[in-house]
């Protein structure tokens, strides 16, 4: 009787085990980069993307303030702040399919949105989101990724 | 004195059974030629072990002695299992192809399979490579969207004008 209610058992937990990768996480990364034109300093964190910031941007210098890895579940929001909380990136999956999830996106700054956005994002690609200026004439710049 | 026939029905059974020794052997088979009743008792003896024979037979194919010595065996076994071996037996084919056993699997691996299948193809819309902008607004700035699929990146650029001494 044991093994006779054990192997159902088993079976339904393999079945939830491969049916969670369709209602899973999605695994994203946060990169917070002041660009500016003051110095000629590229983090050595950011050799990855240097490429792409350095084709898209004219900035010469850029400088890793935040990298954060989460993992992001359906429907709930994910908040990240920077500069003592002034300004926060939250970050909420709003979709997923195969290959494609949807993230719904808000730059708020002192309880205000400056920026919604919802983008839909493959693994492998970069969304970047420049942000407010600095008072020196540089930037931020979000670097967004997910990984599913 | 002491009656032959009641010593030999008491070895009889064992002489039978082959269980005798040498010595009760060759007193039974000194015995027997001159005793009718002894004789009648050891093919009684050998009627009945011929008609216990098929049916014993038929029972021991029937038996699934392995799985019993795989019970008997983890009885007695004196250290723990593993979870591997208690898993083991779940994975036994005889086991499996029981009724009781096969039954419930069939219809949760249909159950499993009717889920699945609803779930796989539950039409997807398809999306490009291109990670795409669904919309974006800011009310205070203008924005600017670029998409890029060499390096693959997406652009979303917040016109903002610096803000004194907030940020720097």
């Amino acid at each position: 009787m044991k093994r006779v209610v054990g192997f159902p058992i088993l079976l339904f937990i393999l079945f939830f085990f491969f049916t969670s990768a369709a209602y899973g996480q999605v695994q994203t990364r946060l990169r917070i980069i002041r660009a500016s034109n003051v110095g000629s300093n590229v983090d050595p964190t950011l050799r990855d993307v240097q490429k792409e910031l350095g084709s898209l941007f004219s900035f010469t210098s850029y400088r890793l303030l935040r990298d954060e890895t989460f993992h992001l579940s359906p429907n709930q929001p994910s908040l990240i702040s920077a500069w003592e909380g002034r300004i926060t990136i939250q970050t909420t999956l709003v979709g997923l399919h195969k290959g494609v999830a949807e993230l719904k996106i808000r730059v708020i700054r002192q309880g205000n949105d400056i920026l919604n956005t919802q983008v839909r994002i493959s693994p492998g690609r970069t969304v970047l989101i420049g942000g407010p200026r600095l008072r020196d004439g540089g930037v931020i710049i979000y670097a967004l990724a997910a990984n599913f | 004195m002491k009656d032959p026939c009641s010593s030999v029905s008491k070895l009889l059974e064992k002489y039978f059974d082959r269980e005798a020794t040498e010595r009760e052997k060759s007193f039974v088979e000194r015995h027997l030629p001159g005793c009718p009743a002894c004789q009648d008792a050891l093919k009684r003896m050998e009627r009945f072990g011929d008609l216990m024979k098929v049916p014993m037979e038929e029972a021991v194919q029937e038996d699934d002695f392995e799985q019993v010595w795989h019970r008997v065996h983890r009885k007695i076994r004196l250290k723990e299992s593993t979870w591997w071996e208690s898993l083991q037996p779940w994975f036994h084919l005889p086991h499996l192809l029981q009724k009781r056993v096969l039954i419930p699997a069939m219809a949760t691996i249909a159950i499993l399979i009717f889920f699945s299948t609803s779930l796989l193809l539950k039409k997807t819309p398809f999306y490009p490579e291109l990670s795409v902008v669904e919309y974006v607004e800011s009310q205070d700035y203008n924005v600017m969207v670029y998409e890029s699929e060499k390096p693959k990146v997406t652009v979303i650029w917040l016109f903002e004008e610096p803000e004194e001494g907030e940020f720097s």
